[in-house]
Order: C-alpha cells, then structure tokens, then sequence
C-alpha cells in the first residue's frame, strides 16, 4: 500500500439507538461523499461487531482504503479493537482515527439531526485532513545486540537470573566476589533475620552457577551505561589495573541492596551489648546465640523511620526464633510500639507462645531509655514507667541507600533524591512500557524489603525482560508506531528534551551529552510528545502522530467553524475523558465547541494553536488533566508556558489574551468538563471572531512565525518544568524577572519574524517608515530590530538618495 | 453464509457469529448491560435473552453468547422473553435500586417495584464485571476484578486499596452501564494527591 495513495475511508456507526435517529446520518454521508471528503463513505450499523467489521474490511479491500475514520464512540476504548482487527486488511496503527459521534455530538446536544450532522461533519473532515497528512513509516525492528546482564551485586540476581535461565536466555551475572557461597555469608548485611531461608537461596544460587547460560562476571562498579533498550553498552570500573571492561547487552536489570546503618549513640548502641540486627545475626554467626536476656527494641519510629518497623518486626521475631530453638537459656522479648500492629500470622502467634517470646508493647508518647541493663518504658495500659531488664539489647537497623548503590544508580541514568530510595512515582501509561523501574530494578535500593520480596522483583524484572528477550529472538520485537523519534541531521545537541523528560526515553546518539544528536529509545517513549512540541528546532517529532497532522486538523476544523464556535483539545486522560464520560451519562451541554482528542495535551505545539486562530478560529481551548496529575512528563505544565506565550503574543498584536486558555478536567467530573466549556464559550461569544482584516492576518502570521522561531522556542523551553522541580513554575523567586527578559525577547522575534515575512512577500527594498507602517508598529521599534538584523547579516541594507533601504538577503 | 429467522424475519449471517451480532446488523433492538463490543461477551446480565422455537417448543438463551446456525427461529420480544427480562429486571431492582439506567429500563418493561428484598437502597452496581473485562481486556493491567463470593461479591481492588497497577485511565467508568463505577473510581486510582504516587506502605 503506497503512501502517496492516500485514500480515507469515512464509517459512520449507528449505534443502535444512541446516534442514528439523533443525528442524520444519511444527510452526513451525502454531504461528506458531496464534498469529495473522502475516499468512500459508509454507514454501518455496528462497525464494532463481527457483521460491522467483516463489512468494513470488505469495503477497505474493495476500495483501495488506507486510513480509515470510523465516527462511532470513544477511541479511548474502541480504538484498540479496530487497530488489531483492521490491522488484518493492512491498516496499522496510527492510520485509523475515530470521532466520537455518539458522545461528543449526538448524546450531548439538544439540536434538530440536521444540526447534529453538520457538527460531526466538521469533527469527521478535521479526522480527515489529519489522515491525509500522515505519514505512515514503515514497521520497525528493534535490534537486539547481545545477553541480559544484571548488575549491581543485589541478591536478586540470582531470581532474576534463574528466571531468565528457565526460559533458555543467556545473561551475564555482574557480581562482587568469585563464590557464591561468599556471597550467603555476608547476606545479612542487607537481609538481617532471613536465616530461614538460606537453604532455598542456596538451591536457587547453585542453579544459576551451574547452568550454561550464566556467565559469572567479577568487576568493580558500572562506570558507564550508554546505549537504548536492545543495544547497551556498559562500562566498569575494573579493580585491577587492567583497563575498564566493556560489555554488550540487550537488557540491563540492576539488582541494588540498600544498607544497614548501625543506629547512633543516641540510642546508646556500643557494638557489644547494645547492638544493631546485623551485628546480632553476625554474633550469631561467629559466636553463637548469647545466653541471657536478650530484648529487642524495635526503634524504628524513635529512628524517624516507621515506614519500614514491620521488617525490624519481622527480622526480630526470625532471629528471636533461632535464638529460642538453639539456646534454651535464651529468653527473648519484643518491645515494640503500640501503635504498630504486630506483623504475625496466627499460626506465628502460636509458635512464639510454645517458644516463649513475648511481645512487650510500649506507649510511644514517651521515649524508651536505655539504661545499663534497663530499659525504661511507659506502659500504654497502666501507664506506669516500667523497666525491662536485658543482658543484650538488640536495636533496629537504620536503612539508607548506601554510596555505592547510589553510584551505580546515578550511573544509569535513575532519579537519585537525597535520602530517598530508587523507586519512582512515575505516572503509568502503556502497561507494556519498559521504561518503568520494575522491569529493570529490583531489591532493597528500590524500596526497603525483605529477601523474598527482593527476590520476587528480581524475577518480575527477569520475566518482563524475557518477554522482550523471546519476541526479539522471535523476529517480533518491533517498535511502538507512536513514539518520539530524532531527525538527527535537524538535531544539534541542546538536550532540552532530555531535560523536560521524565520517561527517560531520549539518550545522546553516543557519549555523555554536548552538542551530539540525540535518539529515542522506542521502547521507554510514553509517545506524549511534549519533548517534540518543545524541540526549538522541530528536530523531535511524533512519528505517525505529528504535528503537521495536528496542524492539518485544526486548519481543516477552524476554516469551517461558524461565528461562536471554538477548538478544544482534550488530553485522553483528562478533558477527552470526561467529555467521552459526559455523553455516557447523557448530559446536555451547548454545541459550540469543537474537542480533538490528543494522547496528551503537551503535543499541541503553540504552532497548533498559532494555526488554529490564523485559519480563523476565534480561540483555542486546552483541556489536560489536573495540575500534578499528567501522564505523559508533565505535559499539562509545559503547555502552560506555551499558552502563556501565545497570550503575550496576542496582547502584542492588540488581540483579547484570553482566547488562548489551558484548563483541567478530571475524567470522573463530566460536570465540571462542561461548566469549563461552556465558559469558554461565554467567552468566545464575548469576544467574538477575530476579524479577518488584512492588518490582523499579517499579525496572526507574525505570531506563528514567532512560535516556530528557534530562540523563542528555546526560550519557552528554559521556562518548562523539569521532572525534578516539586512545582510549577519553578522558582517563584525569579519567575517575575524572567517573565519582564520573556516579554522583551518575544517582542524583539515578533517584530523580526513580520519584518521578513513582509521583506519575503514584497520582493523589494523597502524604507523604515514603509515597513513601520506595514506592520503597525512604531518606528523606533522597528529600527532597533532592523539594525540588530543587518548586523547579523539576516537583511541587508542599500543607500539611495541618502535614504536607507533594507532588502532580504537569500 | 448461515440463514436463519429473527422475529419472522429472514437473516443471513457468518459462522462466528451470534444471535445479538446478528440482530444488531439487521437493526433489530436487543437490551443489553454488560454487553460492551470493545470486550469479549460473557453472559453476565441474562437481560439480552431471546427465545428460540422449534415447532411446539422453546427455549429462552443469551443472545450475546449464542452461536448463529442454520434455520434457527429467533424471537426477540415475545411474551416468554418479556416475561422473563422482568423477572431479571425484578432482581436487579432489587440489587441495585439507586441506579437510574435500571429503573429506566424496569420501567419500560412495566416493573414497577420488585417483590424481593432490598438489601441497600444505595446500590447501583449489578455485578455485570463489564469494568473488569475492560479493564483487563482493553486496558490490560487488570486493576479491578471480582471480589468475594456469592451475596459478597463486589468489585473492588486487592485488599481494598488503590492499586499500583491502575494507570487511571477510566476506562471502567465509561463503560460501566450503570454509572456505578463513578463514585468508585477513587477507591481503585487513589485520591488525586496520592495518584501518582502510590507508595509501597
């Protein structure tokens, strides 16, 4: 099927009775086949079912159609459906589009059919022209470039490994020691109270050495991680003096144990009578059980860390419990707070009972003291201060994430927040996305754990890998089709979109960074776009998604609007959401605005919104979800300071700033959708179209000029939120002072980008006053402008009669 | 090519297909609940039944699951499938009396009021697991399912709280045929602050 040949196919749904009677479909399919809109045009009753589909399909062969508009209901939950179903006459993802007739028009509007129809036949031409602007690559493989290794040293490796074992993939195993069994003897560094499960670790560990597909590696730390998903290449320090060794990987999985910390005098620990769970499993070890009173104090919220008292619980009553079974001279006492619930299985409860140890709870408003062979503490039910006597103490571990670890974290690439562990908060998009830390981290570092659960992440990251390992080895790991991609000859290096990215998908073609192009790793990119709508150089795009295909669709919607009507767009997780979950509960609301829905609300390029008010739309309305809720990098702030400039640009051209507005919805408030819309609309009837004079045209294009402007966009992209700012807009501090340098700069590029445009279209030299006075602009204004250019050689300047002139240099 | 007749009315359908398929095509109405066509059928609600007669006698099935075949004799609305989508509306009545969509279509059949005991007057879920289905089969993480059994079922996340797996899509909302899962929706994806970050505890 040739690209060139692009014919769109337009299927309208009936729906039972939810559009058909509503909307004249009939009228609709006359006037779209009337005004050449499409290919062909057809009514189904059902697209969505088997009859529906197989008729379609047929009517796709028959006519040679290779995008289709299908005008039924909510994308969000059909659009999956259509692509696998259609994908069978050739249709990939991208080259189907779906209106939503039924709960955007049909459900929504109290019109006569004939209105209703003329809405949906805008929404279906703008589908269209957003089709017909496509550019549908070609199907992409992911090649895949050598073993698994995991790193890091955790002992999830050996899950992970035994994981990938199973399954017949060859991995490499990154460790610190050349014997394993050196590795169980010092486990309780990480893992304190996990003795009980030696022997099955053991059986897991044996296994992975044993096996031919474990290459056993013994190296310093991860130097060096560069590379994307099939194609790493991983640097380490070598501990010899050989230089450093490098390795080929297909997937990275980072097992990371975080540390034990003994806790501080403060707590009145000694390293011999007052000691920490892993001193006591390391006395066990060497010396034995101690006979005597042993109290262990379970510290963690004195510790300021009672998130993870339940593990110090755990680990108390394992070690409590080996110490009972082999010193019957030992008694053991749990001293734990109150308000923690004891972290005991019944069957447990029982088993301490026959062994003796007691749970001694202690009200927590007052802070235990140790004392030489005492414990003070409040007892939370008579509330008098009691002692516990002890001959050893034992004190909860302070866990942290230890400098190593966080070496090798920083190395690849992983957001490392001081005295925070490795797992990250990221929001979720496509559950197959690999870019999330569950498939390539696993153990303590991540979050503090026990050994099962440590083990259990690691072959979760190992069965996720294997996934990809298996379909590449297939020949079936291909590419997502709606991801960023880098036209690297446009690219020049400036980072900005690695910077405002937080799925981590955009690394350096090769090195560190500076002034090399950048490329995507396609199986991270969320494909929410914000980074190509940031990119000054329109080096970024979103393939089979781009701009120009938004760009299209608004023009095509914005040309047809009637006075009082608008663009929105929605992001599909917010204001396309709840529209969609307006029409679902069939409530009413006023038809003026147009909503395209886009995967996230950061795509729309100020170009997008430039456009739409240049083809005559008299505002743009922006719909994402609520602050601090994007999914896709924080889209929905970055297009704050898009709008916030488009706002600036309008008030320079004499233009109301409010017709450019960003909102947000939450997909379970359709009430609140609507009273945003509506307000909108209010708005937009208010202030009325723009008129469509020649003066304000030349304007409109200056502001999309100055939008497309590499300096503007750089700018703009300086203001966006980084993923590791807590708020927008940054630091409030300087916000005022930037946003005085924003105006000057923006004026400065508005003026210049209409000075050529005139420059361009008159085709000969002109004087100051006549360019002045071309655009609307005081002279002074416009010299300073005009100097500023010669000298950088942009225009040049002639003298005739003493007057200058000024030309457009080619 | 399969022929058969709905309603005394000659149809043609594929092998692959069903009853309700079949008479969706051919524009012929058949209520539904958890029936939604992103998902697989599973027979859930009983309401879109039909009848279908051979000779003297009849039986009554589900439309959205039964296969087509050749010389079936389908009935969509006779008396014995009226009679008996009052009864399941009746039971539904009184499982989910708040929901709106329920008492619109109990209404239309003539239920006025059902003879069984309500047990909450605020239910409006009925069970359906359409959300469940979407949410595995259309979005695939599987945040939702069935909890309990038998009078405890409900719909609900592991242990009742919000779920790590739920990418907060809503998809169960907009599918859900009662608008039950609205007022649900925050137990699975966690209240707005805590969203993104749905911790370990």
């Amino acid at each position: 099927m040739s690209d060139q040949n692009k014919r769109v196919g337009v299927f309208l749904c009936e729906c039972g009775r939810r559009i058909a009677p509503l909307l004249d479909l009939a009228g609709l399919r006359q006037k779209l086949q009337d005004q050449d809109a499409a290919a062909t045009v057809a009514i189904e009753p059902f697209p969505c079912l088997p009859p529906g589909m197989a008729s379609m399909k047929k009517i796709i062969q028959d006519n040679d159609i290779n995008r289709v508009v299908v005008a039924g209901c909510e994308a969000r939950i059909m659009l999956k459906k259509l692509e696998r179903e259609l994908a069978e006459v050739g249709l990939e993802q991208g080259q189907i589009d779906m209106v939503n007739l039924r709960d955007h028009v049909a459900q929504v509007h109290d019109l006569a059919p004939e209105e209703m129809a003329a809405k949906g036949y805008k929404l279906i031409k703008a589908a269209v022209a957003g089709l017909e602007a496509l550019e549908s690559t070609p199907k992409e493989l992911v090649e895949w470039n050598g073993p698994v290794v995991i790193l890091g040293g955790g002992i999830a490796t050996y899950a992970a490994a035994q994981e990938l074992v199973r399954r017949e993939i060859d991995c490499i195993i990154a460790v610190v020691t050349d014997d394993w069994e050196d590795e169980i003897r010092m486990l309780h560094e990480h893992y304190p109270g996990e003795r009980h499960y030696y022997d099955r670790l053991e059986n897991i560990m044996r296994e992975v050495d044993q096996s031919p597909y474990v290459r056993r590696i013994t190296v310093g730390n991860l130097s060096k991680l560069i590379g994307r998903t099939g194609n790493y290449q991983l640097t380490f320090e070598d501990m010899g003096s050989e230089l450093p060794r490098v390795y080929q990987a297909g997937a990275v999985i980072a097992c990371l144990d975080g540390q034990m910390l003994n806790q501080g005098t403060d707590f009145g620990h000694d390293g011999v009578n007052v000691i920490c769970h892993t001193e006591a499993e390391e006395m066990i070890w060497t010396r034995g059980v101690p006979e005597g009173k042993v109290l262990f104090w379970l510290n963690d919220y004195e510790a300021n860390q009672s998130e993870f008292v339940h593990l110090s619980a755990r680990a108390a009553w394992a070690m409590g419990r080996y110490m009972r079974d082999h010193s019957p001279n030992t008694q053991v006492t749990i001293m734990y707070n109150s308000k923690m619930p004891i972290p005991l299985s019944a069957g447990e409860r029982k088993l301490g009972r026959q062994l003796g140890i007691t749970w001694v709870p202690y009200d927590g408003a007052l802070r235990p003291t140790v004392q030489q062979g005492y414990l003070t503490y409040c007892d939370p039910e008579s509330h008098i201060e009691q002692e516990m006597p002890w001959d050893k103490l034992i004190l909860s571990p302070r866990r942290s994430l230890g400098q190593e670890v966080t070496k090798v974290a920083q190395v690849m690439g992983l957001d490392v927040r001081e005295g925070e562990f490795l797992e990250q908060k990221h929001a979720k998009v496509r559950p197959e996305m690999q870019g999330r830390e569950e498939t390539f981290l696993a153990g303590s570092a991540r979050y503090p754990c026990d050994l099962h659960e440590a083990l259990r992440q690691g072959r979760r990251a190992a069965a996720k890998t294997a996934e990809l390992v298996l379909k590449a080895k297939a020949g079936e790991l291909y590419a997502p089709r709606m991801v960023c991609v880098v036209d690297t000859s446009k690219c020049i290096g400036c980072g900005l979109c690695k910077e405002i990215c937080d799925c981590g998908g955009i690394e350096p073609v090769e090195g560190h960074g500076g002034g090399i192009p950048r490329h995507v790793d396609p199986l991270v990119c969320t494909g929410g776009g914000t980074c190509a709508a940031a990119c000054p150089y329109h080096a970024l795009t979103l393939q089979n998604n781009t701009l120009a295909q938004r760009e299209a669709r608004v023009a095509a919607l914005a040309r047809d609007l009637a006075p009082g009507e608008a663009i929105a767009f929605g992001c599909a997780w917010g204001g396309l959401a709840a529209a969609d979950n307006a029409g679902v509960k069939g409530l009413k609301y006023s038809p003026g605005t147009y909503m395209l829905g886009v995967s996230c609300i950061g795509q729309i390029d100020p170009s997008v919104m430039a456009r739409a008010l240049l083809e005559g739309s008299p505002g743009v309305l922006l719909i994402g979800c609520p602050p601090e809720e994007c999914h896709h990098s924080y889209g929905v702030d970055h297009t704050w300071s898009r709008v916030n400039m488009i706002r600036k640009l309008l008030e320079f051209s004499g233009m109301d700033r409010r017709r450019v507005a960003l909102a947000h919805s939450d997909l379970n408030q359709p009430e609140e959708y609507i009273k945003t819309v509506e307000s909108f609309e209010r708005l937009m009837a208010e202030l009325g179209p723009i008129e469509q004079t020649p003066e304000n045209l030349e304007k409109l294009q200056g502001i999309y000029a100055t939008v497309n402007n590499p300096r503007v966009r750089w700018v703009i992209g300086a203001t966006m939120r980084r993923p590791w700012e807590d708020v927008y807009p940054g630091n409030q501090r300087n916000a005022l002072a930037f946003d005085q340098d924003l105006l000057g700069i923006l004026m400065e590029e508005f003026v210049r980008e209409r000075v050529t445009r005139i420059l361009q279209t008159e085709k000969r030299p002109m004087k100051l006053p006549e360019l002045a006075g071309a655009i609307k602009e005081e002279p002074e204004l416009v010299r300073e402008s005009l100097h500023e250019m010669v000298s950088e050689g942009v225009i040049g300047r002639l003298h005739k009669d003493g007057v200058a002139y000024y030309v457009l240099r080619t | 090519m399969i022929e058969f007749k709905i309603n005394d009315q000659p149809v043609e359908a594929q092998a692959g297909w069903t009853v309700l398929d079949t008479a969706r095509q051919y524009g012929i109405h058949i209520p539904t609940l958890c029936h939604h066509e992103a998902v697989e059928p599973s027979g859930n609600c009983r309401l879109c039944v039909v009848e279908l007669r051979d000779g003297d006698w009849s039986k009554v099935v589900i439309s959205c699951m039964y296969p087509v075949q050749d010389g079936l004799q389908v009935y969509t609305d006779s008396d014995r499938v009226k009679n008996v989508r009052r009864w399941i509306l009746e039971m539904l009545l009184s499982e989910c009396p708040a929901s709106s969509e329920i008492q619109r279509l109990a209404q239309e059949y003539g239920v006025e009021q059902t003879r069984f005991a309500i047990h909450d007057p605020e239910e409006d879920c009925i069970l359906c697991g359409l959300c469940v289905r979407t949410c595995k089969e259309v979005v695939g993480v599987s945040a939702i399912s069935m909890v309990g059994r038998g009078v405890h079922k409900v719909i609900g996340t592991p242990y009742m709280m919000p779920s790590d797996a739920c990418v907060a899509c809503g998809s169960c909302v907009t599918v859900c045929p009662t608008g039950a899962m609205r007022r649900r929706l925050d137990l699975v994806r966690g209240e707005p602050k805590t969203r993104m970050a749905h911790s370990a505890v």
